[in-house]
C-alpha cells in the first residue's frame, strides 16, 4: 500500500471517528463505541505507517503539500524519519487510550456531553499529528496553537469546579506565552532565511541573533514541556483533565515540545554554541531532581503522576542537552548516541506514564477519589489494575528488567561517556547530572512504593475504597497493552534501536549501530573507549532461572510447607484498624524534614478536646508545603502585572472611544511613516 | 571452561560466606563486650531451622507479601552475578554492568518496602519510609563513585574495573581511589543496616529500619529475607575488597586450579578483614539519630566528589 | 614520593570536610587535633628527605614545633578553657551540615577555577597541592563564619593557618625558619588571647555565642 493512502486513511479514520458520536446522539453507548473503534483502527494505521517507514531505514521525508493562495503558507505534511518516530509514540499510545476510553467514558453517559468530548478528543489527536508532520513553520504554529486550545478544553471538560477553572486558566496562559516566544523565535529566523519551509532548516546556521533565537525556543519549548522553571501549569492542568487526556498530554503532547527542541534547534547547532547544550543539561538536571521532589510530597494521584512527568521531561532533556552538547562539540558519535537515548527515553515514558494515568482514572472511576489519604487494600478488590500499576510503577523508577531502564542506562551511558569530555564545565554537569538521576531514580521509587503501599497495600481507609470494583473489561485491556509494552521494550531494545538508527541517520547523517556486534538481544553502547553492552533478555532469564532454583532449593530444604494466615501483630492490643497504618504524609515524612529548606512546610495540629485530655473528639494534622517557584517568580511577576495593568487603565485605558480612535489613527500613521523612510 | 565455572563459583562462594560475615561480626562484638557470643556458624543452624518452621502470613497481607521474600532474594542474588569474587575466571555471557546491579538492588529494596507497607502495621510503615529515605539519600554518592572508579579503568563493567584494578597495584594508595573507598563505606554502613545508621539488632520501634520491614516475617520467608540482606552486604564488601584491594596479581602465573583457589583464598581473607573493621567501628561508635543520616551521605558524596576533582579535573 | 604527599595533602583537606560536618565542640579540637598531626607527618616527611638532600635541619625543628604546639598544648588549651565554660546546648550552626558539606565542594571548585589557569606552575601535582591547601584555608574560612560559638571562630582561625602553612611546605619547601617560627608564636599568643577574650563572653553573656555579641551596640 502507497504512504499517501495510509495516511489519507488515517485522517479520514480520525474525522469518522470525531463525528460518529455526533452522529447517533440517543444511543450514547453505540456512539461512544463506534467513535472509539475508529480512532482505535487510526492508531494501527498510524502504527503501521511509521513502523515500516522507521524499519525500512532513514527517509528523507514524504511530502505531500497543497498550496494556499496566501503568501508563506503551505499545507505541507512531512514524514521523515523523525517525525515516524513520534507519530510511532502517539499510535501506540492512542491506540491503548482509546480501547481504554470505551469503559472510561461510561461513567459520563447521560451527564455529560460525550459526543462532544470524542469530537474535541479525535481532533487532538488530529492537531498532534499535524504538529508532528507539519513541513511548513505557520503550518506548525497553526497546528501549535489549535493543539493548544484544544487541550484547553479537554483540560476543562469536567470545568464546573472552581479549581479546574483555575487549572485551565493557568494553562491557557502558560501555553501562549509559550506561543509568544515561538512567534518571536520564528520571527526573528525569517529575518535571515526569508523562507518558512522547513526543509530550509540547514540555512539557519548562520544568524547575528541566533542565541536569542535559541532562547527563545528553549522558553517557548520548555513551557509546553514543562520543564522548571516553566512547570507551573503541569501540576494543575494534568489532574483537572479526565484521566484518559492526562494520558495524551501527558504521554505525548508535552513532547511535542521535544519534537519542536529537535527539529528546529539541532540543525542550528555548530561549534562555539557549546552553552546551549550545556544549559538544556542543566535545566534537565534540575527538572529530574525538583520534579520527583515535588512529586514526593502529593497525595492526589494525579498531581503525582504530573510532577513525574517533569521528572521524565528533566531525564529526556539531558539526553537532549549532552547531544546539543557533543555536536558543538564535535563529537558526532556521542551526539547520535546521546539523542537515541533521548528518544528512547521519550517513547518509554509515553509508554509507561500512559499506563500509569490510565490506572489512576481507574482508581478514579472505581473509587471516585483521587486522594491516596482515602485509599487502600485495593490490590485484592482490583487485582488488574494494581498489577498493572505495579508493573508501570517499577518502569518509572527504573527497574529492571521494564523499559525505563534500558533507556536510564542508556542515559547514564551517555553522561558517562561525556565525564572524559575537555571542558571542566561539561564533566561538572555530567557529574552532578549522574547523582541528580541516582537520587531521581531512589526517589521515584520511594514515591511509587509510598503509591502502591498507600493506594492498593493495607486495610482500605475509606468506605468508598472498601467497595471498590475491578474496572471493565476495555479498561484493563487498554493499561494491559501499555503494560506488555512496558516488559517487551524492556526485553527486547533491539527493534526500538534499529529505528533509532534511521532516525539518527536521517537527522545527523550518524549511525548509531557503529561497531555494535553481538545479537538481535544485546543493546551496545559503543565509543571509543570502550563498548558497554547490556543484555535484558539474558538477566531475564537469569533471573528466572535462579527464582526457579531458589523456589526448589527452599522446598527440598525445608520439605512441607505450613502456612498459617493471622492477624497483623498488634502489640496484644485489640487489633489495628485502617487509621494506625502509615499515611502518605507519613510516609514522606522523613524526606520533608531532610529538604525542608525546599518544601518549607507548614504544620497545622487542630485536637478538638472531649471529656479528657487524653480521649480528644477528633484531631486533625494538616501538612503543606509551598512551591519555592509560584512563590518567589510567578508571585511577583504576577503582582508587578497587575500593578502595570492598575496604572495603564488611567493613562492609555481611559475608557473613552476618541482617545482609542486616536491610537489607531497614530499607529497608521507611524506606520506609514516607517514605510516611507524605508523605502 | 572458565565461563562454565564463573557461575557456580560465584554463587556458591557468596550464598555460603555472606551469614559467616555476620557470625564474625557478632562474635567480634560480643568479645568486646567481654561476652562469649554464638558461635561464628550460629546464622546457618537459625537459617536451617526456621526453613523447617511453618510460616504466619497476615491476613490483611496480599500477594505482594508472599511473592516479595522470593523477588528479594532473587533480585540480589542476579545482582550478585555482576560482582565478581575473582577476577582470574572470566564472567559468563550475561551480559550487564553496574549501573545494573545497583538497579537490581532498587529492585530487591522496592519489594521489601512493598512488603512491609502490605501488612497494615505502623512498624512496617515505619520501616519502608526510612528505608527509603536513606537509599534515596545515598544513591548519587553510590553511582558517582562507581562512575568515578569506571572512567579510571574505562568501562562501567565491574569485572573490568576489577582487573584493571589488579594491574594497577594496591589501588587502596592513590589518591583518588581512597576517596573513593571512603565515599563507598558510608555507602556499605548505611545500605547494610549497620551500626551508625541501623542497629540490626534491636526490635524498639524508635530505631528500626531494616528489621522493621522484616517483623511480619516467619520460617522460610524469613530466611529468604534475612540472607538476602547478608547477601547484599556481601555484594558491598566484594566490591571494596576487589577494587580497591586487588590482590589477584600475586596469584598469576600458576596452575588454573591453583590459581583460583588461592584467588578464593585471598578473597575470603580481605571478606574477614574487612568484616573485623567494620566491627570495630560498630564497637566504638552509637547509633546516630535518623536526621544525622543526610550528614553522613553528604560527607560521602563531598568524598566521592572530592575523587572526581582529584583525577579530572586537577590531576594527570 | 608524591605520591604519600599527595594522599597526605588529600587527608587533611578531607579533615576540614569532617570539621565541616562535625557539632560538638569535643569533637572540633579532636579533629583540629588530627589534622595538625597530619601536618606533623607531611612535615616531618619532608624534612627528612630534605636532611638526607641538603643536610639541613629546619623543617624538623619546625615539625617538632608543630607537634608541640598544635597538637598537644593548643588542643589542650582549648579543651580546658572550654571545660571551664559552663556547658549549654545550643544549635551552634547556621547552616544545616549537609549544605555546608556541599557548599565546602563548592569552595574546592572555586580554587581549583583559581589555581588551574597559572601555567607557570611545575607540574599537575603541584596544582593539586595548591588547590587542596588553598581549599583549606577557605574551608577554614567558611567555618568561622558559619558557626555561633566562639570556638568556631577560633578553630577555624587555627585551620587557616594550617592550609597557608601546607600551601608553603608544599610550594616553596617551607618559608624561611624564623619566619615559621614567628608565626607560630603569634598564633600561639591569638590563641591564649581568645581564650582570655572567651571567658569574658561568657561571664558577660552567660554564653559563649558570638552572636550575642551583638548587644554590645548602643
Amino acid at each position: 500500500m502507497n504512504y499517501g493512502s495510509l495516511l489519507a486513511g488515517i485522517l479520514v479514520l480520525y474525522l469518522a471517528g470525531a463525528f460518529a458520536a455526533l452522529i447517533c446522539p440517543r444511543n450514547v453507548r453505540l456512539g461512544n463505541t463506534l467513535s472509539q473503534s475508529f480512532s482505535s483502527m487510526a492508531s494501527l494505521l498510524g502504527i503501521y505507517l511509521s513502523g515500516s517507514l522507521l524499519l525500512q531505514g532513514p527517509t528523507r521525508g514524504l511530502v505531500y503539500s497543497h498550496v494556499l493562495n496566501v503568501p508563506n503558507i503551505t499545507i505541507t505534511v512531512t514524514i521523515d524519519s523523525l517525525s515516524a518516530f513520534f507519530l510511532l509514540a502517539l499510535s501506540i499510545l492512542t491506540l491503548a487510550v482509546s480501547i481504554y476510553s470505551r469503559g472510561y467514558l461510561s461513567h459520563y453517559y447521560h451527564q455529560r456531553n460525550v459526543g462532544l468530548f470524542n469530537l474535541l478528543y479525535n481532533f487532538f489527536i488530529l492537531t498532534m499529528i499535524s504538529v508532528m508532520t507539519s513541513g511548513n513553520i505557520i503550518f506548525f504554529l497553526i497546528s501549535w496553537e489549535m493543539m493548544s486550545l484544544l487541550s484547553y478544553f479537554l483540560v476543562v471538560f469536567e470545568g464546573e469546579s472552581r479549581e479546574n477553572q483555575r487549572a485551565g486558566l493557568i494553562y491557557l496562559i502558560m501555553t501562549h506565552i509559550g506561543t509568544a516566544f515561538l512567534v518571536i523565535a520564528f520571527m526573528l529566523l525569517y529575518q535571515t532565511t526569508h523562507s518558512f519551509d522547513q526543509s530550509q532548516l540547514h540555512l539557519w546556521v548562520d544568524s547575528p541573533v541566533k542565541n536569542w533565537i535559541f532562547i527563545f525556543l528553549l522558553v517557548g519549548f520548555g513551557t509546553k514541556a514543562g520543564v522548571i522553571p516553566f512547570h507551573v501549569w503541569l501540576p494543575y492542568a494534568h489532574p483537572a483533565a479526565p484521566s484518559n487526556v492526562s494520558a495524551l498530554m501527558s504521554g505525548i503532547m508535552i513532547k511535542t515540545a521535544v519534537y519542536g527542541l529537535m527539529r528546529f534547534v539541532l540543525p542550528m547547532i555548530t561549534p562555539g554554541y557549546e552553552w546551549w547544550g550545556l544549559a538544556v543539561l542543566l535545566i534537565g538536571t534540575a527538572s529530574t531532581f525538583l520534579g520527583v521532589a515535588y512529586a514526593l510530597m502529593e497525595h492526589d494521584i494525579k498531581r503525582l503522576l504530573a510532577y513525574h512527568s517533569i521528572e521524565n521531561i528533566g531525564i529526556i532533556f539531558i539526553g537532549l542537552g549532552l547531544s546539543f552538547y557533543a555536536r558543538a562539540a564535535g563529537n558526532q558519535t556521542l551526539c547520535a548516541l546521546s539523542l537515541a537515548a533521548s528518544l528512547f527515553h521519550l517513547l518509554n515514558h509515553t509508554v509507561f506514564k500512559g499506563a500509569l494515568f490510565l490506572g489512576a482514572g481507574s482508581v478514579h472511576y472505581a473509587t471516585r477519589t483521587k486522594d491516596l489519604e482515602k485509599l487502600g487494600g485495593l490490590m485484592k478488590k482490583m487485582p488488574y489494575t494494581g498489577f498493572f500499576i505495579l508493573i508501570a510503577s517499577l518502569a518509572i523508577s527504573a527497574i529492571p528488567p521494564f523499559n525505563g531502564f534500558v533507556s536510564e542506562w542508556l542515559t547514564y551511558q551517555a553522561l558517562f561517556a561525556n565525564l572524559s569530555s575537555h571542558s571542566t564545565a561539561s564533566q561538572l554537569l555530567s557529574i552532578v547530572a549522574v547523582a541528580m538521576l541516582a537520587m531521581a531514580g531512589a526517589m521515584a521509587a520511594y514515591c511509587f512504593v509510598k503509591l502502591l503501599g498507600v493506594a492498593f497495600l493495607g486495610l482500605p481507609r475509606s468506605r468508598q475504597a472498601a467497595e471498590a470494583q475491578e474496572v471493565p473489561g476495555s479498561m484493563k485491556t487498554g493499561m494491559g497493552v501499555l503494560v506488555m509494552l512496558c516488559l517487551v521494550l524492556g526485553v527486547f531494545p533491539r527493534p526500538v534501536w534499529v529505528m533509532l538508527d534511521a532516525v539518527t541517520r536521517s537527522l545527523l547523517g550518524q549511525s548509531i549501530m557503529n561497531g555494535a556486534q553481538g545479537g538481535f538481544f544485546y543493546i551496545y553502547f559503543p565509543l571509543e573507549t570502550t563498548v558497554s553492552a547490556l543484555s535484558p533478555l539474558m538477566v531475564l532469564l537469569a533471573g528466572i532461572l535462579l527464582f526457579v532454583a531458589v523456589g526448589l532449593l527452599v522446598k527440598l530444604l525445608g520439605g512441607k510447607f505450613g502456612q498459617r494466615r493471622y492477624g497483623t501483630w498488634d502489640c496484644g492490643f485489640d487489633g489495628l484498624n485502617a487509621r494506625m497504618q502509615y499515611s502518605a504524609t507519613g510516609f514522606t515524612k522523613p524526606l520533608r524534614i531532610v529538604f525542608r529548606g525546599l518544601y518549607r512546610p507548614t504544620r497545622e495540629l487542630r485536637i478538638e478536646e472531649g471529656a479528657s485530655r487524653y480521649y480528644p473528639e477528633s484531631t486533625t494534622y494538616l501538612v503543606t508545603t509551598r512551591s519555592v517557584f509560584e512563590e518567589y517568580i510567578y508571585a511577583p511577576l504576577i503582582s508587578a502585572f497587575t500593578k502595570l495593568a492598575r496604572k495603564t487603565r488611567f493613562i492609555i485605558q481611559t475608557g473613552s472611544i476618541h482617545d482609542y480612535l486616536i491610537y489607531i489613527f497614530l499607529t497608521v500613521v507611524a506606520l506609514l511613516l516607517y514605510n516611507g523612510f524605508n523605502n | 571452561m572458565q565461563n562454565v565455572l564463573y557461575i557456580p563459583v560465584q554463587l556458591a562462594v557468596m550464598l555460603l560466606l555472606a551469614p559467616l560475615v555476620n557470625g564474625i561480626i557478632k562474635k567480634i562484638k560480643a568479645v568486646s563486650q567481654k561476652r562469649k557470643g554464638p558461635p561464628v556458624l550460629q546464622l546457618y543452624y537459625d537459617f536451617y531451622k526456621l526453613m523447617k518452621k511453618g510460616t504466619v502470613v497476615s491476613e490483611t497481607s496480599s500477594w505482594i507479601f508472599r511473592a516479595a521474600p522470593y523477588i528479594y532474594f532473587t533480585a540480589i542474588l542476579t545482582a550478585a552475578l555482576f560482582v565478581p569474587v575473582t577476577t582470574v575466571l572470566a564472567p559468563f555471557s550475561v551480559t550487564g554492568d553496574m549501573i545494573l546491579a545497583v538497579y537490581l538492588l532498587a529492585l530487591a529494596r522496592f519489594f521489601m518496602a512493598l512488603a512491609g507497607l502490605d501488612t497494615g502495621s505502623t512498624f512496617g510503615g515505619m520501616g519502608s519510609s526510612r528505608e527509603m529515605m536513606i537509599s534515596a539519600l545515598l544513591e548519587p554518592s553510590l553511582l558517582v563513585s562507581l562512575f568515578i572508579v569506571g572512567l579510571i579503568a574505562g568501562s562501567t563493567s565491574l569485572y573490568e574495573i576489577m582487573k584493571f584494578s589488579v594491574l594497577s597495584g594496591i589501588t587502596i594508595l592513590q589518591p583518588v581511589y581512597f576517596l573513593i573507598f571512603l565515599a563507598l563505606w558510608i555507602v556499605l554502613i548505611a545500605e547494610t543496616a549497620r551500626i551508625p545508621v541501623d542497629d540490626p539488632s534491636t526490635h524498639l520501634e524508635l530505631t528500626m529500619v531494616h528489621e522493621a520491614m522484616l517483623l511480619e516475617y516467619s520460617g522460610r520467608q524469613l530466611v529468604l529475607m534475612e540472607l538476602g540482606a547478608a547477601l547484599k552486604q556481601l555484594i558491598f564488601i566484594t566490591l571494596l575488597a576487589n577494587v580497591f584491594i586487588p590482590t589477584d596479581i600475586f596469584v598469576q602465573g600458576r596452575g588454573f586450579l591453583v590459581t583460583v583457589i588461592l584467588s578464593l583464598g585471598f578473597y575470603f581473607v580481605k571478606v574477614v578483614g574487612i568484616a573485623c573493621v567494620t566491627a570495630v567501628i560498630e564497637i566504638n561508635t552509637v547509633k546516630l539519630r535518623l536526621f544525622s543520616v543526610p550528614n553522613l551521605a553528604a560527607l560521602s558524596f563531598a568524598f566521592a566528589f572530592l575523587g572526581f576533582v582529584q583525577y579530572f579535573v586537577i590531576g594527570r | 614520593m608524591n605520591h604519600y604527599l599527595e594522599l597526605l595533602s588529600i587527608l587533611i583537606l578531607l579533615s576540614s570536610f569532617i570539621l565541616a560536618a562535625a557539632k560538638r565542640i569535643i569533637s572540633y579540637i579532636w579533629i583540629f587535633r588530627l589534622q595538625s598531626f597530619l601536618l606533623v607527618i607531611m612535615a616531618g616527611y619532608l624534612g627528612a628527605v630534605n636532611f638526607r638532600k641538603e643536610g639541613d635541619i629546619d623543617i624538623l625543628i619546625i615539625c617538632m614545633v608543630i607537634l608541640v604546639v598544635k597538637v598537644i598544648y593548643i588542643p589542650r588549651l582549648l579543651e580546658n578553657t572550654f571545660a571551664k565554660v559552663a556547658y549549654k546546648v545550643e544549635k551552634d550552626f547556621f547552616l544545616n551540615i549537609p549544605i555546608s558539606v556541599l557548599i565546602c565542594c563548592g569552595l574546592v571548585m572555586l580554587s581549583y577555577f583559581s589555581i588551574f589557569p597559572i601555567d607557570d606552575l611545575r607540574e599537575g601535582v603541584m596544582k593539586t597541592y595548591l588547590v587542596n591547601s588553598i581549599s583549606v584555608i577557605l574551608i577554614g574560612l567558611f567555618f568561622m563564619i558559619s558557626r555561633k560559638k566562639a570556638i568556631g571562630q577560633i578553630i577555624g582561625f587555627l585551620v587557616i593557618e594550617n592550609g597557608l602553612f601546607i600551601a608553603a611546605l608544599l610550594s616553596a619547601h617551607s618559608m624561611p625558619i624564623l619566619v615559621d617560627l614567628g608565626i607560630f608564636v603569634d598564633v600561639l599568643a591569638g590563641v591564649m588571647i581568645m581564650g582570655v577574650l572567651v571567658f569574658r563572653i561568657n561571664e558577660n553573656f552567660e554564653s559563649i555565642n558570638i552572636n550575642k555579641l551583638r548587644n554590645l551596640r548602643g
